[in-house]
């Protein structure tokens, strides 16, 4: 019980990376809109970019699978 | 407790992803040779046919989809990691099929390798081993300054962020496909259920149970199967080619390059 708590406080740092995620492409689709032709560059870009965020999500999963499986 | 529970139900232990041979090779890794055999046939098959090819005809069937791969990825990296790695081409196409069918493997009904720790560690100490490998190339021995950049009182934090990238790219794989494997499991046992209790009746007279669930995954299997094993395919051998690529000469590399390790 009290693991399955730890697990779930632990996996709230999501929130802020979605968050993040959602800014990337916002600010990303603006820039397409903007310059057309930047379009293929500005995607490939942005999947780095969502990757690169999408890092401190995936400590937080780590966290709360190692607090699960292993503590 | 919850571990026990789990690990008897879904046969998954993450203490047995660390190497334990006492129960025989894990179904991850037969897998996992699998593919690799796979990959091995077909492209040895390939290599055949493109053997006794006359060069002058046009190429068709499989050999035509082998030219348009090898031709794409030796562009690809040539145009993102610049020209002192031309060679890099095979190595990237043969890490791109490896994962992507690793990561569409849990279609099959097979154990995906990526779920496995051992097999995204292994890939993420290709990369690591290719970093330095390639520093240690271009830097000679002006490789080791890094580790006491700018005051030589920072040598156990470089020593320790020398990790980092192994540690992101391991994690970036084995958490997706983990978290994907997590999801699709308890989705199936949540309508497995469901379809028990609306079907009782039915279950009692027929003996069929858990007929909800083959008419709802194949979506999620579509995203969290394939989408997600594709995008993080790309995002894996992206990262890994500037990783490797920024380690190089900065001159030949255009704006993908991204500054500093992570």
């Amino acid at each position: 019980m009290g693991n399955a708590l730890a697990a779930a406080i632990a996996i709230l740092a999501v929130m802020p990376s979605a968050l993040g995620e959602a800014f990337v492409c916002m600010k990303t689709v603006e820039g397409m809109s903007r310059n057309p032709e930047m379009y293929s560059k500005l995607r490939t870009t942005m999947i780095l970019a969502c990757a690169l965020v999408e890092t401190t999500a995936i400590y937080a999963l780590l966290v709360a699978i190692l607090i699960i499986f292993v503590a | 407790m919850v571990n026990l529970v789990l690990a008897e139900e879904t046969g998954f232990d993450i203490a047995g992803a660390f190497l334990d041979t006492s129960k025989g090779l894990s179904g991850e890794t037969i897998s996992s040779l699998i593919i690799v055999g796979i990959i091995c046939l077909l492209s040895l098959y390939i290599a055949i046919r493109a053997h006794f090819q006359d060069p002058l005809k046009k190429p068709k069937g499989i050999l035509l989809l082998a030219e348009i791969g090898v031709n794409f990825f030796d562009n690809l990296v040539e145009t993102l990691m610049g020209k002192y790695y031309r060679g890099f081409g095979g190595f990237i196409l043969a890490i791109a099929c490896y994962l992507f069918i690793a990561f569409i493997w849990g279609l099959t009904g097979l154990p995906s390798p990526v779920t496995y720790l051992a097999t995204p560690l292994s890939l993420g100490l290709i990369t690591f081993v290719l970093i330095h490998a390639n520093a240690v190339r271009f830097n000679k021995l002006k490789y080791f300054k890094r580790y006491v950049e700018p005051v030589p009182f920072f040598l156990p934090v470089n020593l320790i962020s020398m990790w980092a990238p192994l540690l992101s790219l391991t994690m970036r794989l084995f958490g997706n496909a983990l978290a994907g494997w997590t999801l699709m499991t308890l989705i199936y046992g949540a309508f497995g259920s469901l379809g028990n209790v609306i079907f009782e009746a039915a279950d009692q007279a027929l003996k069929v149970g858990g007929v909800i669930a083959p008419f709802i995954t194949p979506a999620l299997h579509a995203y969290f199967d394939l989408f997600s094993g594709l995008i993080q395919t790309v995002v894996f051998l992206f990262l890994s080619m500037i990783f490797i690529a920024n380690e190089g000469p900065e001159d030949d590399i255009d704006e993908f390059s991204v500054k500093g390790g992570r």
